[in-house]
């Protein structure tokens, strides 16, 4: 048996013989079960085999100790097993090594955990102020914006630790204000965070021509793959050039269908000019879908604004 | 527990004190050494659990002392001793267990090999 069986099958044998005493008077209980690891221990290094074949059933070297401490009667009411095993397990994992490590190292964790309180306060402040605009985790140091974020962190992370390391002299008040705050800090900001755009590497990086990432529109039935625009009296638009809030150029997702963008005199593909010039895998052109006009309220004529015709043939709108 | 064990977990319910104490009053001792020493000297079916309750239980009642020896290798060690209480105790118990004992074996009469009477 290597010790770490050992160990856990003393934890586990104690546990055990803990519980079936769990009705005895908890100062009773103590000083009668304070040596007990220890004791079982020795037994268990003194020989091979597990614990319950040379001593019996935790159950009945309970009860044996039990008479021999001359602890009260045994209560011969039958324990309700569902109590029975909810006691078992809470001694057991109380009693474990695992657990006593892990309450042993969780107050190391304190200082990580001001950090990342302050970090995650200013991010839901940011997401507070943000509406519209495209939170992401670690802020853009590109933008005045993300600057402004990124100063707004290393306060509140200041603040944090301040506050953190002077917790100890607190009064009561400050102190459940404090636990109040750490709570309600982990829940908003799982919803914060939950509701996040990833950046794209690009961004990160602060390419030249940041390019949106092709959108998957949340007011479309599905992906898509091209955007025909109409003016207001029904005309068909060619190559109209769309950018977004930020002023990044729309692309879409590519389809099954062939896009052929056209070339700048700078010798970049156009990649945000709409209707895109799509060809079926065949080699036909994709062309304009049946579209259904909102009824405007007083029709006026408005000028179209189509663009200066191109070499590319534009596809015509059925009604 | 087999029978020899319950035999003499009945039997001695009321003598285990004092065995405990014997065994301390010769050196003091940890838990499980208190047992292996009882076992040696005759009572091999004492029950571990009987003589740790006991010995608690004597603590309890301030018949003992303890005190934990550091170890390097293995674990610390709680040994127990005998104070002048527990050692008073052991004298009388030992008094009265002799003029029992005396009275048990004169009843019994040599049953106690098997020799029917």
């Amino acid at each position: 048996m290597t010790s770490n069986d050992q160990a856990s099958g003393v934890a586990t044998y104690a546990a055990a013989v803990r519980a079936a005493l769990s009705d005895l008077p908890s100062d009773q209980a103590n000083i009668l079960l304070e040596d007990l690891e220890d004791h079982l221990r020795e037994i268990a290094a003194e020989a091979e085999g597990p614990l319950a074949e040379r001593l019996g059933p935790p159950e009945q070297y309970a009860k044996e100790l039990r008479a021999a401490y001359g602890a009260g009667q045994v209560n011969t009411r039958r324990q309700d097993p569902v109590l029975r095993d909810l006691q078992l397990a809470r001694a057991w994992v109380t009693g474990s090594e695992w657990y006593r490590q892990v309450r042993a190292f969780l107050p190391e964790l304190r200082p990580a955990w001001w950090v990342l309180r302050g970090y995650l306060a200013a991010l839901i402040l940011a997401a507070a102020f943000s509406r519209g605009y495209g939170l992401g985790p670690i802020p853009n140091p590109t933008t005045k914006r993300g600057l402004a974020e990124i100063l707004a962190m290393g306060v509140a992370i200041w603040l944090s630790v301040r506050i953190g390391r002077r917790s100890s002299t607190l009064p009561q008040v400050g102190r459940f204000l404090a636990v109040s705050a750490n709570v309600l800090i982990a829940f908003v900001s799982i919803a914060v965070l939950g509701n996040m755009h990833s950046f794209t590497y690009s961004e990160l990086i602060g390419t030249a021509t940041p390019e949106q990432a092709p959108f998957t529109s949340a007011f479309a039935a599905g992906p898509i793959a091209n955007i025909y625009p109409y003016s207001q009296d029904g005309k068909p638009l060619t190559n109209v050039l769309l950018y977004d809030q930020d002023g990044r150029p729309i692309t879409v997702q590519q389809s099954e269908a062939q896009t052929s963008y056209p070339t700048g005199a700078d010798g970049k593909a156009i990649t945000n000019a709409y209707p895109l010039t799509q060809r079926h895998m065949n080699g036909d052109l994709v062309v304009a879908p049946r579209v259904a006009f909102p009824p405007w309220p007083t029709p006026s004529p408005s000028p179209s604004a189509s663009a200066s015709p191109t070499a590319s043939p534009s596809p015509s709108p059925t009604r | 527990m087999n029978q020899a064990e319950v035999d003499t977990t009945q039997l001695l319910k009321g003598v285990l004190d004092l065995a405990v104490l014997a065994v301390l009053a010769d050196a003091d001792s940890y838990g499980y050494d208190v047992v292996r020493r009882l076992r040696e000297n005759g009572l091999e079916h004492v029950g571990d659990a009987s003589v740790y309750g006991t010995l608690r239980r004597l603590y309890q009642a301030g018949a003992l002392n303890s005190y934990v020896v550091p170890s390097d290798e293995g674990p610390h060690r709680k040994y127990y001793g005998l104070n002048t209480r527990g050692r008073e105790a052991l004298d009388q118990s030992a008094q009265t267990w002799a003029s029992l004992s005396k009275a048990l074996n004169h009843l019994l009469n040599g049953r106690s090999n098997g020799h029917d009477k």
